[in-house]
């Protein structure tokens, strides 16, 4: 079962955490100050952390930052209500691993969390396969069984990266920061949904069973198992 | 009270210390002179009496009484004194009672007190006396008071006093006026201060006469306060706006959540409910998310993000992403890029304003119609621009568009939150380039860029060589030199104030208003 440590002092939103997340078959542990959360990260070796920025007692990012300097290399993602773009970067920078504001959405930060646990090993391989769905890296050529897909540059990039995530929940935050590597928050909110939409059309003909699904509300997953 | 304050003005203390130092000045001259006169006298008196004594003491013995008697008859003034004395001491002639003591009769001049013959009750006065022992062993004693000094230094004194009391006055009285004056304008001033305090924001303080300093002063508070009042009212509007934008999806939220308790009888229907209220709730947070930012890039004067940045892969990389949200809506996206450059900036911010100008452009741009994007630069500068078929941005509202939350009437069913423009008119100004926008109709926003190395050199602190002031229109883009009322020069073009409010470009043969000119430092 993976373990998760959660450093939150407020009260409510820790419950709401929990819940959820214990729902999902995770177990969390939750600490609701820094000082007792760098204890418990020390003693416990959870799979990931959830760590708040401000904490009474200890700052998050201290905690953080604590850990590192102790070799602990525990994928931690630093929740935050302060927005800006110079504290996200500070937050990574001291060791966090990903960066979530609030208020955020509880699938979101499951998502994030998931990723951080399945995060990919830097593969040397050149193909990637999920499923039906074969990829070469050096060709940048797509097949779906004995089907070529052609995919423009900024489609096989996209494909590419949900098939190194495949049946993981990716939010459309998510996708705009990995895939086009870019910090804004686009005024068309189906910014994403359209790419999405082509790509999915290029990669689910008609007749074939679906692959990329998209979760209401949250957003898409590519199911490698049917 | 008001006394009070007058004489503890400053003005006024220093008119008195400077009146206080002349005085003293005219009293230590006085003194001078006196001393200086008075040695004078003094010395011609003791040549005038050394040289009677040697003329007497060569007369011969039978002859001095009566020369003695002839010098004192003379002296109508009463001013010489005489006496011929036997060497024991006894009178012989002359109007002194005896040999005065501490007197050596070696002929040196010595003040001495020279008493009258026979009245021991009065004593004489204290005079320039010189006494030789004559060759029979008598003794002439001749002194010459000296008190004439008294008088010319009496005389020159109350010259001095006559001239030193007038010019002590008028020092007091020019102190005084200084004092009251500046009081005067002091309260004047806050008077008016207190106006604006009160609320009366277009209040301004009074700029009379041309350069003295309380009047520059003046101008540069009154400065200070056109940016003030244009600032408060933009706050003021915003305010009202984020009220408003929040309420509306508020409102949409709290209804929605009523209803379903209300009305809600399957869980599905709850559902249903439950994410609508979210959707509302998310656009609040939306728009939150949006100001904050805004704030941030406005308020953020540090560019710990800057660096080299490729315009036309920036250019490229927006072209990538809203290429199949153009395409959905049958708008062609085309892309122009006459060669590469690189600005001096923070990349993802440049994105974000040029993602944006695309957005909206693709956005207002009708089915079937056209966005350009297209980079043309040269050495020093390069030029971003977003053209689309669209209708464009009207005179009338080119001003408001840049103003958080504004959405054109015609256009408030687009989704949309209304902070695009400003959050690109932001971060424009962070990098200290221009926004432009076009006349309609046809949408034409332009963003007018350094170079990377003109740019750094732009940001160079330029303190040493004494940096100007120029102002900017941050809708044109246009600079100006503030060079008086009536007439402005820019980098660009000339401009003509027509009224106190507008200005006309004669490049863009349109009214620019004044108050969109902002501060600009260059």
């Amino acid at each position: 079962m993976t373990r998760i440590l959660l450093i939150e002092d407020d009260t409510e939103t820790a419950e709401a955490i929990v819940a959820e997340l214990a729902e999902r078959s995770f177990e969390v542990q939750w600490a609701p100050n820094g000082v007792e959360g760098l204890d418990r990260a020390r003693t416990s070796h959870p799979d990931a952390m959830i760590v708040d920025r401000m904490l009474p007692g200890m700052d998050g990012l201290t905690v953080v930052e604590a850990l590192r300097n102790d070799q602990i290399r525990t994928p931690v993602l630093v929740l935050s209500a302060l927005g800006a773009v110079d504290d996200r970067v500070r937050g990574l920078r001291m060791g966090g691993d990903d960066y979530l504001t609030k208020p955020f959405a509880i699938v979101e930060l499951v998502a994030r969390i998931e990723a951080l646990l399945r995060r990919p090993t830097e593969s040397r391989e050149t193909i990637l396969l999920a499923g039906p769905l074969e990829l070469d890296l050096i060709e940048r050529t797509a097949r779906r069984g004995e089907r070529e897909i052609d995919l423009l540059p900024r489609e096989f990039r996209l494909l590419e990266y949900m098939m190194r995530r495949s049946d993981q929940l990716l939010t459309r935050a998510m996708l705009l920061e990995e895939v086009w590597n870019y910090k804004f928050v686009p005024a068309t909110t189906n910014l994403i949904d359209v790419h999405m939409g082509r790509l999915r059309h290029k990669v689910d003909a008609p007749g074939e069973v679906q692959l990329i699904h998209n979760v209401r509300g949250s957003g898409f997953i590519l199911r490698s198992h049917q | 009270m008001r006394k009070i304050q007058f004489i503890r003005s400053n003005t006024f203390l220093w008119a008195l210390a400077v009146a206080a130092t002349l005085a003293l000045f005219v009293v230590g001259l006085f003194a001078f002179v006196y001393r200086q006169l008075d040695d004078y006298l003094i010395a011609r008196s003791d040549r005038m009496v050394t040289t009677q004594i040697n003329f007497m003491v060569d007369l011969p013995p039978d002859r001095r009484v009566r020369a003695i008697a002839d010098h004192l008859q003379q002296d109508s003034r009463r001013v010489h004194y005489a006496g011929l004395f036997s060497a024991d001491g006894a009178r012989l002639a002359g109007n002194i009672d005896r040999v005065p003591a501490g007197l050596d009769l070696d002929g040196t001049v010595r003040s001495v007190r020279l008493d009258p013959p026979g009245a021991t009750a009065v004593r004489g006065p204290i005079v320039r006396t010189v006494g030789r022992r004559l060759d029979d062993g008598d003794v002439l004693v001749l002194g010459r008071n000296v008190d004439e000094t008294r008088e010319i230094s009496n005389v020159v004194g109350q010259a001095l006093a006559l001239g030193v009391l007038p010019a002590f006055c008028l020092c007091l009285l020019a102190g005084a006026w200084l004092s009251v004056r500046a009081q005067k304008r002091v309260e004047e001033v806050n008077q008016r201060v207190q106006r604006i305090v009160a609320g009366e924001l277009r209040e301004r303080l009074p700029e009379d006469n041309a350069d003295d300093p309380f009047a520059r002063l003046a101008r540069i508070v009154n400065g200070m306060l056109d940016e003030m009042e244009t600032m408060i009212n933009a706050l003021a509007g915003v305010g009202n706006d984020i009220a408003h934008d929040l309420r509306t999806p508020l409102t949409r939220a709290r209804l929605a959540l009523e209803r379903g308790r209300t009305h809600a009888t399957t869980l599905e229907q709850l559902q249903e409910v439950v994410d609508k209220a979210i959707a509302g709730i998310d656009q609040s947070l939306a728009i939150i998310t949006a100001l904050l930012r805004l704030t941030e890039i406005e308020n953020n004067r540090r560019t710990a993000g800057f660096g080299n940045v490729a315009l036309d892969e920036i250019l490229r990389e927006v072209c990538d992403v809203y290429e199949p949200i153009a395409e959905d809506k049958g708008v062609a996206l085309g892309v122009l890029i006459g060669r590469g450059v690189q600005v001096w900036g923070d990349r993802d911010l440049l994105f974000e304003a040029i993602a944006n100008l695309v957005d909206n452009a693709v956005k207002f741009a009708p089915s079937g119609g056209q966005v350009n994007l297209e980079l043309e630069s040269d050495d020093r500068t390069a030029l971003v621009r977003v053209s689309d078929s669209g209708p464009g941005i009207s005179e009338q509202e080119r001003e408001a568009v840049l103003r958080r939350f504004y959405r054109s009437d015609k256009i408030r069913n687009t989704p949309g939150v209304g902070l695009g423009l400003s959050l690109v008119a932001a971060i424009v100004k962070l990098h200290g380039f221009r926004l432009i926008i076009g006349s309609a109709p046809g949408g034409r926003i332009e963003i007018l860029a350094w170079t990377a190395g003109e740019g750094r050199a732009r940001r160079m602190p330029v303190s040493n060589v004494g940096s100007r002031k120029r102002e900017v229109d941050v809708m044109t883009g246009l600079t100006r030199d503030r060079l008086g009322a009536g007439t402005c020069r820019t980098s660009e073009t000339e401009f003509r104030l027509v009224t106190p409010s507008l200005v006309a470009c004669p490049s863009a043969s349109r009214l620019i208003p004044v108050s969109r000119f902002g501060m600009w430092e260059q």
